[in-house]
């Protein structure tokens, strides 16, 4: 292990203290750091013109319609929020119980700016696909807790608020809250990526949504990507000076990954059992009739499951992961927490594509009374437009953070 | 752990220690959890799990909003005569003077119901496009589709057609999953939705099993008419409904017009049972447009309607009803 970054003597931070110039010059330094900026430009770029056209046009040009009501953006909703569950359970845990790597405050900022960075656009995305964007305070001004939905949108605002208060409590010094406050957090992240599953669980209405297992595939992928995710970032921050990272942020670094990787690991293998008792349960009934799962296996959508979910987000990660080179168990990070999109995706969409009513489609004919679902240009430009806020966001907080700290410490205040 | 040879995290610029150096971790409150710390975690986390009970405790309990109940829905309408066409009158008539007896009682007194005869539904979908014009429905919202059914084989085969409007459940799956309060059980019977309310997030389309409810996507007939028309006076507007798609509808008693991209674009939309009919004595216009006679309409608790006797015949049935939603409409088969 190099001692030379793991030691919590030695600053990382190249003095003087970060700023925006700064850190956009640091980023511009390393050759990964200009490949992730014009990355950054270029998503940032189309995914507006997805967000303008979607403002000014409607939903005429997405895909979804009245018998498949949610796609892609509603997918990313979902993954989005359990990538911050899921990175913040870990990082919060980590902190809480001292492990090699997350025991520095600088290191469970990261995680909190992480979370919070990924949460935001999720609502973005959600929003987006509202009928009435101009009425979504209405769950908050006039919510009923018997809907899933306006319970997750509470829980999710709560953990914002509870993320945020555990964020400044890092720069109070000693402060005895900070745990106590975290441990809501952590409650509130373990339970919000559970309620996603019971958000559709309690569908009675789609028997494919309706399991029980649904809180527990969408908790244990929350938490694999969620920990493929944090690897990512704790490896690039580690490794390279994309900007001035916050002070501390990357002691221990090795230690982190060689955990997340841990974490990750067993988390994909977890989800696949899931899934795979899903699935077995559901083909081997002696009068088995699972149109839902077929379609998931076989029909028009097999490559979202075998080739996206399975060989990219486990088998390949799970070949990556085995192996002793931390730079192939940061791109088993990328993939999974990209993949694992598509976890979602072979819930959300086979579930809606079958209808209760035989011969509904038929019935009157339009295109958006159909049980199918393709994600239009649109909805891809929007999807990108999320993962560049989520970028900006973590970069900002991570700016700031680091610039909070390096202002109270030359100052002599508390780190 | 494999060392690898670019571990240095800044191969430009080497790493250098601080003027200042980090206090060890123990120096960042990082010791031992103290027992005030637990105190404060078991309170905060108590208080979390016991204000998410509560709220869900509240809210089940909580009425729907306020629908106009008592004497102020009591409505004096003209009964038609009876009127026979030989030896039988038309049913239109008689539900006609049901209608009007229902009106006579205040609104929770009434208990709006239907029944589907399928062996006189011949499927001509007038009812789907009474239904349409009536509300004026944009593309991609309907409110009463008939599916339609092949069985057996030639030289046996039959069609069977099965009008589908909104069930108007007793126990509708589409009313909890309201994140906004914006959709509930009247005291008629009937499930409405407050176009004033919905955020059109689209759950309850998932919940409905029978896919009764669909979204105004803001959809229009004519607004790309344009393309490839011939230019000159008569070509549309390219991306302008024409004048007769924003007519204002007349939902719930109330004027809605979807001009400007106003509610109901955005909704989510389904059958009223034509509520704005019956309050000034109109069947429903599904009902109406029958030119079976196989819609039957009125209200449940009165004895001597129609309905009630049609909905207790041995072959009528709902539609899932294992799916426990108990629905206000039967089907006799």
């Amino acid at each position: 292990m190099n001692t030379s970054v793991s030691s919590p003597i030695i600053d990382t931070t190249p003095p003087p203290g970060p700023s925006p110039k700064g850190g956009l010059r640091a980023a511009l330094s390393t050759p990964a750091g200009r490949v992730l900026l014009i990355l950054w430009l270029a998503v940032a770029g189309v995914g507006i013109w997805g967000v303008v056209e979607r403002l000014t046009s409607g939903h005429t040009g997405a895909g979804y319609g009245s018998y498949v009501p949610w796609g892609l953006w509603v997918a990313m909703y979902f993954h989005l929020v359990g990538l911050a569950g899921g990175t913040f359970v870990l990082g919060a845990l980590g902190f809480m119980f001292r492990w090699k790597g997350f025991e520095r405050l600088a290191a469970l900022r990261t995680t909190i700016v992480l979370s919070i960075a990924l949460i935001l656009p999720a609502f973005i995305g959600v929003w987006l696909d509202l009928g009435r964007l101009g009425r979504a305070y209405r769950i908050f001004a006039s919510p009923s807790f018997t809907s899933m939905m306006a319970f997750n949108a509470w829980m999710y605002t709560g953990f914002i608020v509870v993320a945020l208060v555990a964020l400044w409590l890092t720069y109070r010094k000693r402060s005895s809250w900070l745990r106590p406050v975290l441990a809501l957090g952590v409650l509130l992240s373990l339970a919000f990526p559970s309620q996603s599953g019971a958000f559709f669980g309690v569908i009675d209405a789609k028997p494919y949504w309706n399991s029980a297992l649904l809180p527990f595939l969408f908790l244990v992928s929350a938490i694999v990507a969620g920990a493929a995710l944090l690897l990512v970032v704790r490896y690039l921050q580690g490794r390279y000076e994309f900007t001035a990272w916050d002070q501390g942020a990357t002691d221990n670094w090795e230690a982190a990954v060689g955990r997340l990787r841990m974490v990750t690991l067993a988390g994909i293998v977890v989800y696949l059992v899931l899934e795979f008792a899903e699935i077995s349960i559901g083909f081997w009934s002696p009068v088995a009739d699972a149109p839902g799962l077929e379609l998931m296996l076989w029909g028009a959508y097999w490559w979202v499951f075998w080739i996206v979910h399975v060989l990219f987000g486990a088998l390949i990660p799970i070949v990556l992961l085995a192996t002793r080179r931390k730079v192939l168990w940061m791109v088993a990070g990328a993939l999974t927490a990209v993949a694992f999109v598509s976890a979602r995706l072979n819930i959300l969409i086979p579930g809606q594509t079958l209808s209760e009513l035989k011969g509904l489609n038929e019935a009157f004919y339009h295109e958006r009374l159909v049980f199918d679902y393709k994600a239009t240009w649109e909805e891809y430009l929007v999807a990108l437009f999320l993962v560049a806020v989520a970028a900006t966001l973590f970069y900002l907080g991570v700016w700031a953070t680091a610039s909070i700290s390096e202002r109270r410490r030359t100052q002599g205040g508390a780190s | 752990m494999n060392e690898e040879p670019e571990q240095n995290p800044s191969p430009e610029e080497p790493v250098r220690p601080s003027e200042e150096p980090l206090p060890p971790a123990a120096a960042e409150g990082l010791k031992e959890w103290s027992r005030r710390e637990v105190i404060k975690m078991g309170g905060l986390l108590g208080l979390g799990v016991a204000v998410g009970v509560g709220v869900v405790a509240v809210s089940r309990e909580q009425g729907p909003p306020g629908t106009p109940e008592g004497d102020t829905t009591v409505r004096k309408l003209p009964a038609p005569p009876p009127a026979a066409f030989g030896d039988a009158e038309d049913p239109l008539l008689g539900m006609q003077r049901d209608l009007v007896r229902a009106m006579a009682k205040p609104r929770e007194q009434r208990q709006w119901m239907m029944v589907i005869d399928t062996r006189k539904c011949v499927g001509c979908m007038g009812c789907t496009i009474g239904c349409v014009a009536e509300n004026k429905l944009p593309p991609g919202v309907v409110y009463r589709p008939v599916l339609t059914k092949e069985v057996g084989s030639y030289p046996n085969l039959g069609i069977r057609f099965t009008p589908r409007p909104c069930m108007q459940c007793d126990e509708p799956p589409c009313v909890p999953v309201c994140p906004a309060r914006a959709t509930w059980k009247g005291p008629d019977g009937v499930v409405v939705i407050d176009y004033d309310r919905c955020i059109g997030c689209r759950y309850c389309l998932t919940a409905c099993p029978y896919g009764a409810r669909t979204s105004d996507f803001g959809l229009s007939y004519v607004e790309h008419a344009a393309e490839g028309a011939p230019t000159g006076d008569s070509r549309p507007l390219e991306g302008t409904p024409a004048a007769w798609e924003v007519l204002p509808s007349h939902e719930y008693g109330k004027s809605w017009s979807r001009a400007d991209g106003g509610s109901p674009v955005g909704n989510a939309r389904k059958c009223h049972f034509c509520l704005h009919r019956l309050e000034v004595g109109q069947l429903p216009v599904c009902t109406t447009t029958c030119i079976g006679r196989a819609t039957y309409f009125g209200d449940g608790n009165d004895p001597e309607a129609l309905v009630t006797k049609l909905s207790v015949l041995p072959n009528a049935d709902v539609l899932l009803p294992e799916k426990g939603t108990h629905p206000r409409v039967y089907y006799l088969r």
